[in-house]
């Protein structure tokens, strides 16, 4: 067989070369060769590089990244108080989404998402829907926004991820985790990191994980910095977020790192208190002037509480010190494109293009802004190729309902009727289609059609304040005046500054004094 | 007559003690009080209408003006004030069982969340001392702590016992405050800085101070006693059957002086005058008060006083004004004076009733001379003899030490009224023998709970036997502070292992005076040759105390209560005035058992951390099973979802007793904590003035430090070097 490498330095390079699962093979053989490999604490210091790399491996292979993950599960966001305020002043909360404070486009110009926040040019967990006002509607939404929202932050993904244990090795897990011997191996720094992250990450036992850490914390004297933020990980994922606070907080008096103040932000992001959160970051600013994950969680903290201009400024900053991210494109993208400059839009989705973001939304939103700014060749070719890059049905829907919205723009409005149609044919949640569509029916004459549109419209999107506006004035048209109240009231609700709502029911009113 | 300028009604319970007032933006006063369910809540009237658009979820506006706050805790102390001068505007200040949170509710953010072991009886927030920045200072089980606005602890010391109430006062006039800690051994302390400058006893646990003016403050009891302290010297006190709830000092009446204002738990607020107790103002709620502050609620620039009732209502009262002068009761001046006057003559009147007809039976007496005894005349030389001496006690009787009070003649005593603090329950204690056993001899048996000195105030009614009317005798007799404590033999028992030494820089005699002076000797101790050696018996436990001085000021007591040593190094050093004394001792017993303490409150923070991370899985757990129950019930599967709520029960029953557990953990680590933090504080009581601040301070390091072997060599020679 001519040239062999050595199977250790072999492994090593698989390693290196992130091929985890030749990796994690090549190790099982060596720690076979030397039996007893579940105790590492032999004096074979060869077999244990080869446990500790393959628990390595093993993580690698399922490793996301804590900071990334934010998943409020349905069960923490309505059955946990961990804000202190429960009706905190606007401006001070991510509950309450309030008016827009930086001078941001109204809902009017710029579409709401359920909670009441503009929606954003880049998609995080936290974006899609807000907090639902009861358990019913907190199990429903999920169903009918594609949120995927998991019952609990302890089971959703962790759940997928954890059960990787027990796929990748057919006759058992790697290492039994209710046999191990956590305080021996607390006494050996180096595995006991590797293991560490290995129950973390890969066997997704957090209570055993914290039980290690704490041993091995101990152990270091409480002088190890990583110990203490992987105690605060724990703490975090069990929901003992004051815990995790004081974790994280001690951490960084020993050493400043740009991960822990990340989770620290998260512990507060939580805690709903955003201006702590900010505070920690620009204090964490001051320590790494530019770092962009800080800017860039500056800037979504404002974005979440509605402070659009000063989210926008944020990210900017970040894209001078990273002229890349897709983020913060795609976020003042979707800001200049909602504040009627569909031109410099479009220089930062050609941008994303340039980067190599080659998909179905990116080309829908090209489509719109060409339409916008009035390059109407772009806009069908641009919109076709995102028809043809949809990877579902949802997607699909959506880019059938710009179009639509484009032939209503160019006066087509049979294209437009049978593309709101194609829409709700890919996706019949799609409340906005139902509510256009029911625009043109009522132009067509068919008002009972069209009520019954408005009114699934209004039952799958209540927050959004154009279905109950249309058939408030619908209804006023055709003289049912108390139903017409009613949906204007609702409209009100869902849009307070709304000036034709305004109107609608100022005329009621004075209807109903002289009745 | 007063009435209140504005009455709300929250809605809200308030638990008692936890209200106060604080401008969080400010300029708007807003009220805050703890609540049921670990919850706060903040009563804002001014931003009416201001948030009306802003919210999607819109209340209705008489709620509107209630926030609540979530401590997920069981709140134990609330207080609000600037704590970050450069912030301008207050925060508030919520005190748990376990954490110490420093809230912005303006800004709905965290100064900062300190986890406090020892708990947080009670709070205060204001500048102690010389420390520049405004502490919040919490007294807990034994501790007390002061955090700063970053929530560093720029100030810890240890106290004797629990503290339950806290206030900063200019205590000796330097114009700078003086911290008032009242616990539950019923000691009113005063920390300069640090160190105890005055100590003040008195009979039950201290529930409430607070600074009137100058060095006056104002104090309230469990047991229904309210006073007025200025200095260590005590104003005057009442007592009530209610129980004083909350304590304020207000300027009610607009004399310039402050009245102490007391909420009592039927209900009841009275403004009393600070010199004599007197009642000027008073007004009835329907249930126990939680409250009593002071500010300007209705933003017109006049302070009001502010009372808080447990069911929510709420009443302002403005001060009364000058041309009402003072007169705040219902009733005018003068129905008062006459009433009182009317008073006057009716007892005069009796008075002289009683002379009347004494004279006329003296005048008989010429004849009769056996009936004096009968009229109540007794003997002009009669006197009445007390001493106290130590009874060893008998197989019927606990050791004692005995008051016998004797007439000089054949004369009878038919009564004895002692009053005492301390000794007896409810402070008095009345003898008087039944007919038949009339003696001019009564010993009464006392057993001072504590070694503190206690005058005892004794009425005697002395007279016949067949005598209807008694002569009262009133005297007042201290009792040595050491009083239980009998003299013994040197040889008979062997010495204590454990004992104290230390030098002082003064006569021998100047000792023995001391000596003299503290203990119940049979006969006042003579100087015999030096070295000179006395020992006592403990008449509580027996415990053995050895006294030896040497010649050249060498004193060594030996004993194996380390609380007793401190108490007569104390004791000694006030005597004698030595301001810094330095000691060297050694408690082997004692400071074994603190080891083991320390090692099991490492234990307890094991299984602690251990049983938390539990608690919150299993939470997590039924979390989700709830979610899933109500989901299958959304979607009309009935089956699943009653078997849902099954598994949701057994687990909840398991949460339920894991709860049990984590409980009784957390008590015994708290009781643990106590002993630690009483452990430092009988340290630093045997030694005096800077050695022994420096020795708490030291004490604390090593226990931050976890080094134990340092802790206990600090306790023994005072000092952490060598």
């Amino acid at each position: 067989m001519g040239l062999e490498m050595e199977p250790l330095l072999q492994a090593w390079s698989y390693f290196r070369r992130r091929k985890f699962q030749l990796c994690a093979d090549l190790c099982s053989q060596l720690l076979e060769k030397c039996p007893g490999y579940q105790e590492p604490d032999s004096e074979f210091t060869v077999s244990q590089a080869a446990w500790s790399l393959k628990t390595r491996a093993l993580t690698e292979m399922v490793y996301v990244d804590e900071i990334d993950i934010d998943q409020e599960g349905i069960a923490e966001m309505m059955l946990d108080e961990n804000a202190i305020a429960q009706v905190a002043r606007p401006g001070t909360s991510l509950k309450l989404p309030g008016t827009s404070q930086g001078g941001g486009p109204s809902p009017a110009i710029r579409p709401v998402t359920q909670s009441g926040r503009p929606v954003t040019g880049f998609v995080r967990p936290s974006t899609q829907s807000g907090r639902p006002g009861t358990m019913e509607q907190a199990i429903r939404t999920p169903r009918t926004a594609h949120t995927a929202r998991p019952i609990t932050s302890a089971s959703g993904r962790y759940i997928r991820l954890g059960t990787a244990s027990m796929l990748t090795n057919p006759e058992g897990p790697f290492l039994n985790l209710s046999r191990l011997n956590l305080a021996k191996y607390a006494q050996k720094p180096k595995l006991a990191k590797a293991l560490f992250e290995y129950i973390f990450h890969h066997e997704n036992d957090v209570k055993n994980a914290l039980d290690l850490a704490a041993l091995a914390t101990e152990h270091a004297q409480y002088k190890d910095w990583w110990w203490k933020v992987q105690i605060g990980k724990c703490y975090y994922r069990l929901g003992l977020y004051r815990e995790a606070e004081k974790q994280f907080k001690s951490a960084l008096k020993q050493q400043d790192m740009v991960d822990t103040i990340l989770y620290l932000a998260k512990v507060y992001f939580r805690l709903d208190q955003p201006l702590t959160a900010l505070h920690v970051f620009k204090q964490g600013l001051a320590r790494f002037p530019g770092e962009v994950t800080l800017l860039c969680g500056i800037a979504r903290i404002y974005e979440e509480m509605n402070n659009i201009s000063l989210a926008a400024e944020y990210y900017r900053e970040v894209l001078k010190q990273d002229n890349t991210h897709v983020e913060a494109i795609a976020c003042i993208g979707s800001n200049h494109f909602y504040s009627d400059q569909p031109e410099i839009a479009l220089r930062f989705y050609r941008r994303l293009l340039q980067m190599g973001v080659y998909n179905c939304q990116l080309f829908n939103n090209l489509g719109l802004c060409c339409f916008y700014a009035q390059q109407y060749d772009m806009t069908l070719t641009s919109l076709e190729r995102a028809l043809s890059l949809a990877e579902n049905e949802e997607e699909a829907a959506d880019v059938w309902y710009n179009l639509g919205h484009v032939a209503v723009g160019i006066g087509d409005l049979n294209l437009a009727y049978q593309c709101f149609k194609l829409t709700l044919a890919n996706n019949n949640d799609h409340a906005e289609a139902y509510n256009n569509l029911a625009v043109l029916e009522i132009r067509r004459g068919h008002i009972e059609q069209a009520r019954a549109l408005l009114q699934t419209a209004s039952s799958l999107a209540p927050h959004m304040y154009e279905p109950h506006f249309n058939f408030a004035a619908l209804s006023d048209q055709v003289g049912d005046l108390q139903r017409s109240f009613i949906a204007a009231q609702k409209s009100k609700e869902a849009f307070p500054g709304h000036v034709d709502t305004q109107q609608l029911i100022k005329q009621l009113k004075q209807h109903f004094a002289m009745l | 007559m007063l009435v209140p300028v504005f009455t709300l009604k929250l809605n809200h319970r308030i638990l008692p003690r936890m209200v106060a007032l604080g401008k969080y933006d400010g300029a708007h006063p807003c009220l805050a009080a703890a609540t049921q369910a670990g919850k706060v809540f903040i009563h804002n009237p001014h931003a009416r209408g201001q948030h009306v658009t802003a919210n999607r979820t819109m209340q209705s506006s008489q709620d509107s003006d209630i926030s609540l706050l979530n401590i997920n805790q069981g709140v134990s102390c609330l207080t609000a004030g600037v704590l970050n001068p450069q912030l301008g505007y207050d925060c508030l200040l919520i005190g748990t069982q376990t954490n110490l949170l420093a809230y912005d509710v303006y800004n709905n953010s965290d100064l900062f969340y300190r986890e406090v072991t020892d708990g947080a009886n009670a709070i205060v927030l204001g500048m102690l001392g010389d420390i520049s920045s405004p502490l919040a200072i919490i007294g807990g089980n034994c501790a007390l702590q002061g955090f700063d606005h970053e929530g560093n602890d720029l100030f810890w010391t240890v106290t004797g016992d629990n503290v339950r109430s806290l206030a900063l006062c200019d205590f000796d006039g330097d114009g700078k405050k003086e911290l008032l800690v009242g616990s539950e051994d019923f000691d009113i302390r005063v920390f300069k800085e640090d160190e105890i400058v005055a100590e003040m006893s008195e009979t039950e646990t201290i529930t409430a101070l607070s600074p009137m003016y100058g060095s006056r403050f104002g104090y309230a009891l469990s047991n229904g006693t309210v006073g007025v302290y200025d200095k260590t010297a005590r104003y005057w006190r009442i007592k009530s059957k209610n129980h004083a709830m909350s304590i304020h000092a207000f300027d009610l009446n607009s004399d310039g002086v402050c009245e102490l204002i007391t909420g009592w738990s039927n209900g009841k607020v009275d403004a009393r005058s600070d010199r004599t107790g007197e009642v000027i103002f008073k007004d009835n709620f329907a249930s126990s008060i939680a409250g009593v502050v002071e500010g300007d609620y209705r933003m017109d620039g006049n302070t009001q006083l502010i009372c808080c009732s447990v069911d929510g209502e709420v009443r302002g009262y403005l001060p009364g004004s000058q041309e009402m002068k003072g007169n705040l009761m219902d009733t005018s001046v003068e129905q008062d004076l006459i009433r009182e006057l009317s008073q006057k003559k009716q007892n005069l009147l009796l008075e002289l009733r009683n002379y009347e007809e004494n004279s006329k039976q003296a005048e008989l007496s010429v004849q009769v001379n056996e009936a004096d005894g009968q009229r109540g005349v007794i003997p002009a030389n009669t006197q009445l003899q007390t001493a106290l001496s130590v009874n060893l006690g008998s197989d019927s009787q606990a050791a004692h030490v005995e008051l016998c009070i004797s007439t000089s003649n054949d004369t009878i005593i038919r009564a004895v009224l002692i009053f005492a603090e301390g000794i007896f329950e409810g402070e008095s204690h009345v003898v008087h023998p039944s007919l038949q056993n009339l003696s001019g001899r009564i010993q009464v048996p006392l057993t001072p709970p504590k070694d503190v000195p206690v005058d005892l105030h004794i009425k005697a009614f002395v007279g016949y036997r067949s005598s209807t009317q008694f002569h009262v005798f009133e005297l007042t007799r201290q009792l040595p502070r050491f009083s239980m404590y009998a003299l013994s033999s040197p040889d008979l028992v062997p010495e204590p292992l454990s004992f104290v030494n230390f030098t002082i820089s003064e006569r021998v005699q100047r000792v023995v005076m001391w000596l003299n002076q503290s203990f119940l000797l049979p006969e006042d101790a003579e100087l015999q040759s030096a070295p000179f050696q006395v020992c006592f018996t403990s008449l509580r436990d027996a415990g053995q105390l050895c006294i030896k001085i040497k010649p050249n000021g060498e004193i060594s007591i030996s004993t194996d209560d380390i609380d007793l040593a401190g108490d007569i190094i104390q004791s000694m050093a006030s005597f004698l005035a030595i301001e810094d004394l330095q000691v060297e001792a050694d408690f082997p017993a004692y400071f074994e058992e603190l080891r083991k303490v320390l090692v099991k409150v490492d234990e307890f923070h094991t299984v602690h951390q251990k049983l938390t991370a539990d608690m919150a899985d299993h939470s997590n757990l039924i979390r989700s099973m709830l979610v899933r129950a109500e989901d299958s019930r959304l979607m009309g599967d009935m089956r699943n979802m009653k078997k849902r709520y099954m598994e949701l029960y057994d687990l909840n029953r398991d949460l339920l007793n894991e709860y049990k557990i984590r409980c009784t953990n957390h008590t015994e680590l708290l009781n643990n904590l106590k002993s630690v933090n009483q452990a430092i504080q009988r340290a630093g009581q045997l030694r005096v003035g800077k050695p022994k601040t420096q020795v708490i301070t030291a004490c604390r390091d090593a226990i931050r430090n976890n080094n134990l072997n340092m802790l206990f060599r600090i306790m023994r020679v005072g000092t952490a070097s060598l």
